[in-house]
C-alpha cells in the first residue's frame, strides 16, 4: 500500500516539474517580457531593460524558472501588473468558491448518477429521463445551459437570484441560494457521463452468479441493486472522477463566467485579457498542479477501497 | 452497420442542414453578417426573424454564417487530434513495453488536465484566430483519441489473423497496415465525429470566454457572450446561437456514438 503510494507520487513529481516549466517558459516567452506590457508601447528599449533587470528578467530562463519556484513553495506568487495586489492573496480569495462549485457537482453527480440509475426496479422510466438528461448534458454547453437556466428561473419565473454571489458569512440560506443554478449547470454534464460509466459497469455487474443468488433467494429488487449490485459497481466511478477533475475545472471557469463569480475562473478569464502574466502564470499553475494532487488522492482511494489493486500494486 | 439507428439518422439529417447552412450561407442569409444598421436591438419580426443584435446585425444571418468557422475549427481540430493521436496510440498499442508505458504515462497526464485551462492560456498566448484555434484545440484532444486507439489496437492484436500472420512470417509494418489499420478504422471514425462535436463544444466556450474568433467574423460562442447583456429584454440574441453551438455538437455526437454503437 504505502509502496503504491511511493511509486505514485515517485512518478508524479517529475511530471508537475516538467509541465509547471513548460507552462512557465510558455506564459514567458510568448508574452513578451512584463516589462514592455507594463511600460506600453511608447517606451524606450533602456527603461524597458531597466525594468527587465529590476523584476529579474535579464536572468536565464532556468534561473527564473527556479526563483519563481521557490517563491510560490513559500507562499509568494508575485503582484498583479494591473491592481498590484499580491497575486497570493487574489488567489486564496478566489479559491474556495471554485473548490466549493466543483465539489457540489462532483458529488451531486457521483452520488446521483449511482443512486438514480441503480433504480432499475422502475423500469423504463428512469432509463428514459437519464438517457434525455444525459444529451443535453453531453451536447450542451454549460454557459448556454446557464443562462438558459439564469432565463428560466431568474428573469421568467423569477424565482432565483440572476448572477452574483453572496459569501457565507452574508447568512448560508442567502449563499446556498446563488449557488443552485451554477452548481446545476456544472452537475448536468458530469452527471451525463458518470451515468454512461455506471451504467455500463452496472450491467456487467448485474450477470454476475451472486446476483442471480440474490434473485434466487427473494430479495427484492430495490434490495438487490442498492445492496449487491451498487457497492460492486462503483469502483470505476471513482477512477472515472479521478481523470474528470481536469475537465470539471474547465467547466468551473465556464460557469464561473456565466454566473459572474469571483472565482478561479473569472480571476485566469481576467488575467488573460489585461495580460497580467503573474496571475494568468499562478493561476495556471495552481489549477495545474491542484488537478493533479486530486488526481493522485483519487488514485490513493481507489486503491483503499479496491483490495485487488493493493496487493497488484 | 447492419441496420441504421435511430441516432444515425438523426445525426446524418442534422448534417445536411448543417452543412448546407455552411456552403450556401450567401443565399440563406437574408443579410450581412458584419454589415452594421441602425436598426439596433429589433425585436424578432417577418424582416428579422431573430431579431437584430446591438449593432443592428441580423441575428438569423450571423447564425448562419457562423456555421462555416464553427464547422472548419471543429473539422480542423478533429483531424489534427487524430494525425496526432493515431500514430502515437498505434505505437503504444502495437510495441507495448517501455514504449507502452513510457506513452501512457504521458497520454495519461494530459488526459487529467483541464483541456479548457490549456486551450485558453495557449490561445491567450498565440492570440486568437481560426488556425489556432484549430491546432490548440487538436493538440489538447489529441490524448484521448490516442488512448482509445491503443485500446483497439490491443484487442485487434491478440485476434487469430493477427497471429497467423505473424506465423506466415508477416513484418510488424505489414500488420499494422494490412490488419491492425483497417480494423482499427472505425473507432478512429466514430472518434473523429465525437471529436468534432468536443472541438466545436471547447470552441464555443473559449470564444464565451472571449478567446474566439475575433470579430467582428460571426462566432456563436461570442455571440452569446455579447447577447448575455440584454438576456432580459431580447432573449433571442444570446439564447438563439446557443441553440446553434447545441444542435451542432448535437449532429456530431450522434453520429459518433452511433457508430461506435452497433456492433
Amino acid at each position: 500500500m504505502i509502496a503504491l503510494i511511493a511509486s505514485r507520487i515517485a512518478i508524479m513529481i517529475p511530471n508537475v516539474i516538467i509541465l509547471t516549466f513548460l507552462l512557465f517558459a510558455a506564459t514567458t516567452s510568448f508574452l513578451g517580457t512584463p516589462a514592455a506590457i507594463m511600460l506600453g508601447e511608447d517606451a524606450s528599449p533602456e527603461s524597458i531593460a531597466e525594468l527587465n533587470a529590476k523584476l529579474g528578467f535579464d536572468e536565464p530562463l532556468l534561473m527564473r524558472y527556479w526563483a519563481w519556484v521557490t517563491d510560490a513553495l513559500s507562499g509568494d506568487f508575485g503582484r498583479s501588473y494591473s491592481t498590484q495586489q499580491p497575486v497570493a492573496e487574489m488567489i486564496a480569495n478566489a479559491l474556495p468558491l471554485t473548490m466549493e462549485l466543483a465539489l457540489w457537482a462532483i458529488l451531486f453527480a457521483f452520488f446521483g448518477a449511482a443512486l438514480i440509475n441503480s433504480a432499475t426496479f422502475l423500469k423504463g422510466f428512469v432509463d428514459r429521463v437519464v438517457a434525455a438528461v444525459s444529451v443535453v448534458g453531453i451536447t450542451v454547453p454549460n454557459f448556454f445551459l446557464g443562462l438558459l437556466l439564469i432565463y428560466l428561473f431568474s428573469v421568467q419565473l423569477r424565482l432565483l437570484p440572476t448572477t452574483g454571489w453572496s459569501p457565507w458569512e452574508n447568512g448560508a440560506g442567502k449563499h446556498l441560494l446563488h449557488m443552485i443554478l451554477p452548481v446545476v449547470t456544472l452537475t448536468t454534464f458530469y452527471f451525463s457521463s458518470f451515468s454512461l460509466v455506471y451504467k455500463a459497469e452496472y450491467k456487467s455487474v448485474e450477470n454476475n452468479l451472486f446476483i442471480r443468488a440474490a434473485r434466487a433467494k427473494g430479495l427484492s429488487e430495490s434490495r438487490i441493486s442498492y445492496r449487491h449490485i451498487l457497492p460492486n459497481s462503483v469502483l470505476p466511478l471513482v477512477t472515472y472522477a479521478g481523470l474528470s477533475l481536469g475537465q470539471l475545472v474547465g467547466g468551473a471557469v465556464v460557469t464561473e463566467t456565466v454566473f459572474s463569480m469571483p472565482g478561479m475562473g473569472r480571476l485566469l478569464v481576467n488575467a488573460i485579457s489585461a495580460r497580467d502574466f503573474p496571475v494568468m502564470l499562478a493561476v495556471g499553475m495552481v489549477i495545474i498542479v491542484g488537478v493533479m494532487l486530486l488526481n493522485l488522492l483519487a488514485d490513493i482511494t481507489y486503491s483503499l477501497i479496491n483490495p485487488l489493486v493493493r496487493t497488484a500494486g | 452497420m447492419k441496420r441504421f439507428s435511430v441516432r444515425l439518422i438523426l445525426g446524418l439529417t442534422l448534417l445536411v442542414l448543417v452543412t448546407a447552412s455552411a456552403l450556401f450561407a450567401p443565399w440563406i442569409a437574408p443579410y450581412s453578417p458584419i454589415q452594421t444598421t441602425t436598426s439596433v436591438l429589433a425585436v424578432p419580426s417577418a424582416e428579422h426573424i431573430l431579431g437584430t443584435d446591438q449593432l443592428g446585425r441580423d441575428v438569423f444571418s450571423r447564425i448562419i454564417w457562423g456555421t462555416r468557422v464553427s464547422l472548419q475549427v471543429g473539422v480542423a481540430a478533429a483531424v489534427v487530434a487524430v494525425l496526432l493521436g493515431a500514430p502515437i496510440g498505434l505505437a503504444a498499442g502495437f510495441f507495448r513495453g517501455r514504449i507502452d508505458f513510457f506513452l501512457v504515462q504521458v497520454i495519461d497526464i494530459f488526459i487529467a488536465l483541464p483541456a479548457l485551462v490549456l486551450a485558453l492560456i495557449i490561445t491567450a498566448m498565440l492570440g486568437p484566430s481560426v488556425t489556432n484555434l484549430s491546432v490548440t484545440l487538436g493538440v489538447v484532444t489529441a490524448p484521448t483519441v490516442a488512448r482509445l486507439i491503443r485500446g483497439q489496437v490491443f484487442v485487434v492484436r491478440e485476434t487469430l489473423y493477427v497471429e497467423a500472420a505473424r506465423a506466415t512470417g508477416a513484418s510488424s509494418s505489414w500488420i499494422i497496415r494490412k490488419h491492425i489499420m483497417p480494423n482499427t478504422m472505425r473507432v478512429v471514425w466514430a472518434q473523429f465525429a465525437i471529436n468534432v462535436s468536443l472541438a466545436i463544444f471547447t470552441s464555443a466556450s473559449l470564444s464565451f470566454l472571449g478567446l474566439g474568433v475575433p470579430p467582428p467574423a460571426p462566432d456563436w460562442g461570442g455571440m452569446v457572450r455579447d447577447g448575455s447583456m440584454f438576456l432580459p429584454i431580447r432573449p433571442a440574441i444570446s439564447l438563439a446561437p446557443g441553440v446553434a453551438v447545441a444542435l451542432t455538437v448535437l449532429t456530431f455526437y450522434l453520429i459518433g456514438s452511433s457508430m461506435n454503437e452497433d456492433d
